[in-house]
């Protein structure tokens, strides 16, 4: 009834509000599409017809030095699974004994964990530069995944630590009864049951590797060791029709990854972020 | 790519270089090495120029054996990464820069000084350069460049916006204009709606200071004054610059905004007259835009034209590699002999004189205009200060663009600021 | 209670599992956060094999430094404009599609998209749409009748066309989480307010607003710390520009440390400076809306 019409009313709405939002990101797909020459038009044109590929491919196979987009997304790809990798296995270890075990300073250790969640990591930037320096990673792959795997650490311990609570104890005390060390009770036990939350966290690493500029930025003094987000950024000068096609093309490969995580992994997402957020 | 055979090398490398006998020595070394070097090589050719620099270094490395791997990124932040770099071992072999750079590079130490016996040893002679661009690769008396192109301003005419505003004559040539009355007039013509009469510089016009320096030198001003101390940019001529920077926007209402990607609007159709670099051409071309070349318009009291040639410079090394090193210097000597086809492909005339008669070249209308140019053509100053004056100058001036600060309380302010620059 | 440890747990067991993460965190995080403290008070400068104290000079300077006000000004302002939108245009979806609309899915999609896309995609795209000459928004303006200017080349605007970009990109992030603390609210408090006569807007004022209230939270706390620290937005569509309109304290301290000057003692102490404005205004906030959260 009224209900109902209303309802309809507000999916029509929001609909249109949705394809309204998604618009910059279609200009974005039909511009990597156009031929060179169509580019920069005004009147704007959403059709890209003729269409091609060939900015894709120029992105990804061609040997021109200005567009090493192709390098650019492995290293990105390279350093994001490094850092969801150091990011998963450190946080998860350090959660589990600050949710299941008692000692001297846990309750120090975790303030001090959940504390510095509110550093500004503008504030960590020029004195890890100077670490990064010294310990002779600039330009490197630790260079990258290190810092980022350190930036995202307190929030997996706090999010895993969480959701080790609910986890009932029973299933790891039967273990320790049947003699097993605490090594296997963690690894046999509470990750299998924890992978939930482990693929929100690692979804929340990866995203945050993947996306972040300033670091890279000022880490990384090897142009082919740039990652995807500082490939672009420093092709901007080239912003004009002969290099909008190849920008555009690799902004859109660049956004595929966590495009296609987020299709299979929605609802993980959520409940990751819901954990984190409102479960504090 | 298959590894040509050492002797196909050779021949190849004979046929296709025309080498001095000065470069004999390195011929015969770079032949007996057994491998050849891939030296590091960064640059800032970030537009249409990189794919022809690409073709033109899969040339090289196809008659010489030396591989070369480009890293490339805007010439701003590209020097940042030189400075960063280069103290921490990890600067490429060879790089392109531009001209003002020198003097804070080489005062900082970034750069390798070139002695003069390896220069001429290597067949680099002054007399073949134009004069301005070999003085620019040295600083105090020291050589740390040696010189390639001359990027340069000159005036782009939109033919179809020239014809729309009744601009071009019964044979459907656009008019030139020459002078600056002539230019705010046929401007004030053509802007209408959406369309802009006249812009100087490629993105951010408000912030362009290689523009704004080409106005200043245009009226006798400079950043700094003769000696090099003090900034001359609070004298009455620069001030004059200043407000006419202004008034484009605010009184002739000619210019497009301060954010407005000019090339952008140029190939739109959307842009009349435009002074911008050399290095656009080509790239309009490739976006099939109709357009004329014209020398740049005398704006104020001379016809002076704004340039930043290009040089090449060893960055220093810990541990320098001979063979790196004699493959950058084989890579020099190679453009400098091709530097024809870089001219005719990305549309920089060389700073060496000899391709300047070659016929190809001064066939092609644009770049004869740039060659016609030759007379008028100034560059930055030699002080390590200058660009670091040029980097507080973008704001300011952008303000004076927008109309946010008269002309005058800017630049005074910005004189005091590049006074107070530290050392 | 459980055992206090276990058959094979020993004394160091905990220890051993914390230890490489607290490693990681103390070199990384802990170690240079009191470096930094250090170099503020040094005249630390890149390939300067020496550093000497030089005691307060360098936050002297910044008492001088204009441009840093300006930075901070601009810092602030953007911080505080932007917050309005950014808490309130999701909440505004986020009610919406909780209210039973159809294609719930495609919808926090479509709005959750934009923040896959790294800040230079989404600025380079912005960029584009606003350019005043060419860009498709500019060109529907005009075209429909309204006076175009160009937003990021006016100083009075330039700032909102920066918060309407991170608007678009950051909206879907926080709608999910909205939608998350929404569906935690017993249908059964609407109903029951529904059957005492409460319109839909008394009930969001006296249910859902009061039970959002730790999610309100999360959402000022993360926003304002981001806010202070935007960097990629500005970056890549102004570049502090029109002028120094949009120049933020983090661009400032980029500048000083790796683009301009390499003066990394300056630079720490803008970071301290700008780390000290974030707490008090993070124990502002948690005062203002001291709830029953705990954090």
């Amino acid at each position: 009834m009224s209900g109902s019409v209303w309802r309809a009313l507000l999916t029509v709405l929001m609909v249109v509000l949705a394809v309204a939002w998604l618009l910059p990101a279609v200009w974005v797909l039909v511009t990597s599409l156009k031929l060179t020459e169509n580019i920069v038009r005004v009147p704007p044109e959403w059709i890209p017809w003729p269409a091609t590929i060939g900015h894709y491919g120029e992105v990804l196979f061609s040997s021109s030095r200005t567009a090493r987009i192709g390098r650019a997304f492995f290293n990105s790809i390279v350093v994001s699974l490094g850092s969801v990798a150091v990011v998963v296995l450190t946080s998860a270890m350090a959660a589990y004994p600050l949710a299941r075990m008692r000692f001297r300073g846990r309750s120090l250790v975790f303030g001090l964990l959940v504390g510095s969640l509110m550093i500004p990591n503008a504030v960590i930037l020029v004195p890890q530069y100077v670490l990064v320096q010294r310990l002779g990673w600039l330009s490197t792959y630790q260079g990258l995944i290190v810092p980022e795997a350190a930036m995202t650490f307190a929030f997996g311990v706090f999010l895993l630590r969480q959701f080790f609570l609910t986890i009932p104890s029973e299933l790891e005390d039967a273990a320790r009864i049947d003699g097993a060390d605490p090594w296997r009770i963690f690894t046999g036990i509470v990750l299998p049951l924890s992978q939930p939350v482990l693929g929100a966290l690692a979804i929340f690493a990866f995203r945050s590797a993947w996306n972040d500029f300033l670091w890279p930025l000022i880490a990384v003094n090897k142009p082919d060791m740039f990652p995807l987000p500082v490939a672009l950024a420093l092709l901007r000068g080239a912003y004009a029709a002969e290099s909008y096609g190849p920008i555009m093309a690799g902004a859109v490969l660049s956004a595929l990854p966590l495009l296609i995580v987020f299709l299979v992994a929605n609802r993980r997402i959520v409940e990751g972020v819901r954990v984190s957020a409102l479960k504090g | 790519m298959s590894k040509p055979t050492p002797s196909l090398t050779r021949r190849r490398f004979l046929e296709g270089a025309t080498l001095g006998a000065a470069a004999l020595p390195f011929r015969a070394r770079s032949a007996s090495a057994q491998a050849k070097p891939t030296i590091t090589y960064w640059n800032g050719l970030t537009g249409a120029d990189g794919k022809i620099m690409d073709e033109l270094i899969d040339q090289f490395s196809r008659e010489t054996g030396v591989r070369m791997e480009q890293q490339r990124i805007v010439w701003a932040d590209l020097y940042a990464k030189l400075q960063v770099a280069v103290p921490a071992d990890e600067g490429p072999d060879l790089a392109l820069i531009h001209t003002v750079e020198i003097p804070h590079f080489a005062s900082d130490g970034i750069f390798e000084p070139v002695a003069d016996a390896t220069a001429s040893a290597k067949g680099f002679k002054g007399e073949d350069y134009l004069p301005s661009t070999w003085q620019g690769g040295m600083y105090q008396g020291k050589r740390y460049a040696i010189p390639l192109d001359v990027p340069q301003h000159l005036l782009y005419v939109n033919v179809k916006v020239m014809k729309e505003a009744g601009l071009a004559g019964p044979d459907g040539k656009p008019r030139i204009p020459g002078t600056r009355d002539e230019v705010l007039a046929m401007a004030k013509q053509i802007t209408k709606g959406d369309t802009f009469g006249f812009a100087i510089g490629t993105t951010n016009p408000g912030r362009y200071t290689w523009g704004f320096h080409n106005l200043l030198w245009q009226n006798g001003a400079n950043v700094y004054a003769a000696d090099l101390k003090k900034s001359g940019l609070a004298e009455p001529a620069a001030i004059e610059v200043a407000e006419f920077w202004s008034s484009i926007q605010n009184q002739h209402k000619i210019a497009p905004p301060a954010n407005a990607n000019c090339r952008d609007a140029f190939i739109a159709g959307k842009l009349g007259l435009w002074i911008a670099g050399s290095w656009n051409f080509t790239g309009l071309r490739d976006a099939k835009v109709e357009f004329v070349a014209a020398p740049v318009p005398r704006m104020f009291k001379q016809a002076v034209v704004w340039t930043m040639p290009h040089q090449f410079t060893f960055p220093k090394k810990k541990a320098v590699d001979g063979a790196k090193r004699d493959g950058a210097w084989a890579h020099i000597r190679w453009m400098s002999d091709h530097v024809a086809e870089w001219t005719l492909k990305a549309g920089q005339v060389s700073a060496l004189r000899k391709p300047h008669s070659d016929s190809r070249i001064t066939g092609d209308p644009v770049l004869r205009t740039l060659l016609g140019q030759a007379g008028q053509w100034q560059s930055g100053q030699a002080t390590p200060k200058w660009v670091a004056a040029e980097n507080i100058t973008r704001p300011v001036i952008e303000n004076v663009y927008i109309g946010q600060k008269p002309a005058a309380a800017a630049m005074g302010e910005l004189a005091r600021q590049i006074n107070a620059l530290p050392d | 209670m459980k055992p206090r440890r276990g058959r094979r747990q020993g004394a160091f067991t905990p220890y051993l599992f914390l230890a490489p993460g607290l490693v990681l965190f103390a070199a990384f995080r802990v170690y240079p956060l009191l470096e930094g403290l250090w170099l503020s008070f040094t005249n630390a400068r890149l390939g300067r094999a020496q550093q000497t104290f030089v005691g307060a000079a360098n936050y002297a300077r910044l008492l001088d430094d204009t441009r840093f006000h300006v930075s901070l000004l601009n810092t602030a302002y953007y911080t505080l404009a932007s917050t309005v939108p950014i808490l309130a245009v999701p909440l505004g979806l986020a009610v919406a599609l909780n209210r039973g609309v159809a294609l719930r899915t495609f919808l926090r999609g479509a709005f959750f998209f934009p923040f896959t896309l790294s800040v230079v995609t989404v600025g380079l795209t912005w960029l584009w749409l606003l350019d005043p000459v060419i860009g498709p928004s500019t060109y529907y303006l005009r075209a429909a009748g309204i006076p175009v200017r160009s937003w990021l080349a006016d100083p009075s605007t330039a700032m909102w066309a920066i918060i309407l970009t991170t608007v678009w990109w950051v909206t879907g992030y926080y709608l999910v989480i909205y939608l998350a603390g929404l569906q935690d609210i017993p249908r059964e408090l609407y109903e029951a307010a529904a059957i005492d006569g409460a319109g839909g807007w008394r009930s969001f004022r006296s249910i859902t607003m009061p039970l959002l209230r730790p999610v309100f939270l999360f959402v000022l706390v993360t926003h304002v710390i981001g806010s202070f620290q935007i960097f990629g937005q500005v970056f890549v569509l102004t570049n502090g520009g029109p002028g120094d309109a949009t120049r933020t304290v983090v661009q400032h301290l980029y500048e000083t440390a790796f683009q301009n000057f390499f003066h990394f003692g300056a630079a720490s102490a803008m970071a301290w400076v700008l780390f000290l404005v974030i707490l008090a205004f993070s124990l502002l906030q948690f005062r203002l809306l001291r709830g029953h959260t705990q954090y």
